[in-house]
């Protein structure tokens, strides 16, 4: 009891290297809650902007045509009937389904000819999926049958065009045979996928399936349901009621067309480590710092308690209460400082125009503004971590102290 | 016989731009006829050749230079201009790879690139990989007669085939009576839109061949861009040394 007062006391004798030593932990906790919460707001906007704008929930595709999606095929497609749409349609927690079609076409505005994804759609069914009809921010998007497009802000800027201008896709047919769509911009979409904005034509799927001589096929059909945390067990109903049919077709998660932006999480865990070990250097050598000053400056009274019969262990205690109580201040005031940056992260967001605004430039589907998350879990486990590393860093330093010969420390200089 | 055309850009000028006809001089010939007479003519086993690229675009001048080796299925284009030294591609058989000095890699050029103009010009790279015989892809009929710069032609108009693989729905090529070589190609997408248009400056008769020295392609979807090609040396039959038309000799 003696000792844990003594070492409570001890926290308040060296008031400005303690408090130096709890404004570094603080400092370190407070860099390591802000960046995890700015990572953790770009993982989520990624994946909210790949889920409202890319893949919806779920895509259904054939296999074949999923192993080489990324070349944008024309083979492999799916041909609606009514087997698969009964296959998808009786699915607990489905919201909406749409069917795309997507083509390499080269966009011309008769000067200047750009590659682009072509994306035919049903405009009903794709805006039950999708979020990109709310960012529209000039013009309307188009019905089927109309010879129309939709375009992104940045493209449209990039090949000088605007609503009521004409485009030339050019594309090439089933049969690899050169042909052509011409279109008016009917509609310009601003969204916060740069994807969207800058890559992207959207053209009624009915003129797109003509164009490319595909009938009635599709590249593939998006899902949105009600169970975003929960669409393994839709995936495998989906699957299972089209095993029953004999039919060939699979759905696929949206974390399977987001690889790069996983792979860019897992690559932002190992920094998030790397932080850590920083922390922890810090932290280990501002504990140990302190401590080996504390007892340089108490030797003699390290001696004299010992003199009159302190044992070893109890001398360890009060070095370690006192490096603990470091470790909880300086916790405290970092989760304090994290809070506060957190919560403005969470509030007010960084604008990515300071820096170029397009972090698809490293991968990222973010354009615009970067939110911060909150992360419960971050500050309680950086702040027991801050105890604990307190705690293990003071225990050498202190059997340092506390071994001394305690006639030598009396007599110490 | 299923005939491959030899050569790549000399290929593509001659499949594209003088994909025309050597047409007898007597009208009973069937277009199929005359269409393989054509082809007989064209069937180069191999070339050497130096050549020229200038590439116009918005008021834009870019000459390009290289040298072209082809043989029956293959070919490897050098470019040697300053700009571009080093950048070689290499066409074996329906492939076709790409070697950047500077980025010391081979990239093989497939899918959507395929669209692409090579560097940066009215050629794109699937007009370079076009080495089928076109009576195997187009039905070609004669529709008329017409005159170019006082030279009387023969109209023919190529369609293409029912599920065959072609970049050109249709193509229209004006070819000299007298010389039977293709003085004027249009190309056509499925649509009826014109997207390419061919057109000989000059003609050179060379070891009894007459062969196309200079001639310019125009992309009519854009305005003010057109791309010249000239031959200035051109060698039939030439050694070419085994391995040259291998990845490893690409770098």
């Amino acid at each position: 009891m003696f000792s844990i007062k003594l070492g409570l006391k001890n926290l308040t004798r060296q008031k400005r290297r303690n408090s130096i030593t709890i404004l570094v932990i603080a400092f370190a906790f407070f860099i390591y809650l802000f960046l995890d919460s700015v990572m953790g707001g770009m993982e989520q906007l990624s994946f909210n902007n790949i889920i409202n704008f890319e893949t919806g929930n779920i895509q259904v595709a054939y296999p074949q045509y999923w192993e080489e999606r990324e070349e944008l095929p024309l083979e492999n497609l799916i041909y609606l009937n009514q087997d698969i749409e009964e296959s998808i349609k009786n699915i607990d927690g489905l919201l909406a389904t749409s069917p795309e079609l997507r083509f390499i076409a080269n966009l011309n505005n008769g000067i200047d000819e750009i590659a682009v994804i072509g994306l035919g759609i049903l405009p009903e069914k794709y805006n039950e999926v999708y979020t990109t009809q709310q960012y529209l921010v000039a013009g309307s998007i188009f019905s089927p049958g109309e010879s129309k497009a939709v375009i992104g802000k940045g493209l449209a800027e990039l090949m000088d065009l605007k609503i009521g201008d004409y485009i030339t896709l050019l594309i090439r047919t089933k049969e690899e045979t050169f042909n052509t769509i011409d279109l008016e911009i009917g509609g310009l979409v601003n969204t916060p996928h740069p994807m969207i904005n800058n890559g992207i034509v959207f053209v009624p799927l009915d003129i797109a399936q003509q164009a490319l001589n595909v009938e009635n096929g599709v590249s593939m059909i998006t899902i949105r349901t009600n169970k975003e945390k929960e669409i393994t067990p839709i995936i495998d109903d989906i699957n299972q009621n089209f095993q029953k049919k004999n039919i060939n077709i699979k759905a696929y998660s949206w974390r399977e067309s987001a690889e790069t932006v996983i792979a860019y999480s897992a690559a932002q865990d190992a920094e998030t480590a790397v932080v850590l070990t920083v922390i922890l250097v810090i932290g280990m050598i501002g504990i140990i710092n302190n401590v080996i000053l504390s007892a340089l400056e108490r030797t003699r009274e390290i001696g004299m308690m010992k003199a009159l019969g302190m044992r070893e262990w109890e001398i360890v205690l009060v070095f370690m209460i006192e490096a603990c109580g470091v470790g909880i201040i300086g916790g405290l005031a970092g989760c304090l400082l994290g809070a506060a940056g957190v919560g403005w992260m969470v509030k007010y967001g960084y604008d990515l125009s300071y820096i170029g605004g397009d972090m698809s430039l490293y991968g990222i589907p973010i354009l615009d503004k970067i939110y911060g998350v909150w992360n419960l879990s971050s500050f309680i486990f950086i702040f027991f971590f801050g105890i604990i590393i307190a705690l293990f860093s003071s225990i050498a330093p202190a059997y340092w102290a506390a071994h001394k010969d305690p006639v030598k420390a009396l007599y110490h200089r | 016989m299923r005939k491959v055309k030899g050569f790549l850009l000399i290929g593509i000028i001659m499949s594209i731009l003088f994909s025309s006809i050597i047409i007898a001089p007597a009208l009973e010939m069937t277009a199929e006829e005359i269409i393989n007479k054509r082809d007989d003519n064209e069937y180069i086993i191999s070339i050497k050749a130096e050549a020229e690229m200038i590439i116009v675009s918005g008021g834009r001048k870019i000459t390009k230079t290289m040298l072209i080796l082809s043989d029956k299925r293959n070919a490897l284009i050098e470019f040697t201009n300053p700009q571009d030294r080093g950048t070689k591609f290499l066409k074996r058989e329906n492939d076709l790879w790409m070697f950047f000095p500077d980025a010391e890699e081979i990239i093989k050029i497939s899918g959507h690139m395929l669209n692409q103009g090579m560097m940066g010009s009215d050629f794109s790279y699937q007009d370079i990989m076009e080495s089928d015989k076109l009576t195997d892809l187009y039905d070609f009929k004669i529709i008329g007669e017409e005159e170019i710069d006082g030279h009387p032609c023969y109209v023919l108009e190529g369609v293409a085939r029912e599920g065959v693989k072609v970049s050109y729905y249709r193509r229209v090529s004006w070819v000299d009576k007298e010389r039977f070589i293709g003085l004027q190609e249009e190309l056509y997408a499925q649509s009826g839109k014109l997207l390419k248009e061919t057109k000989l400056n000059e003609a050179q008769e060379i070891e009894g061949r007459w062969i196309p020295v200079d001639s310019v392609m125009e992309n009519k979807l854009r305005k003010d861009t057109y791309t010249g090609f000239k031959i200035v040396q051109i060698d039939f039959n030439p050694e070419i040394p085994e391995g040259t038309f291998t990845l490893q000799n690409l770098r």
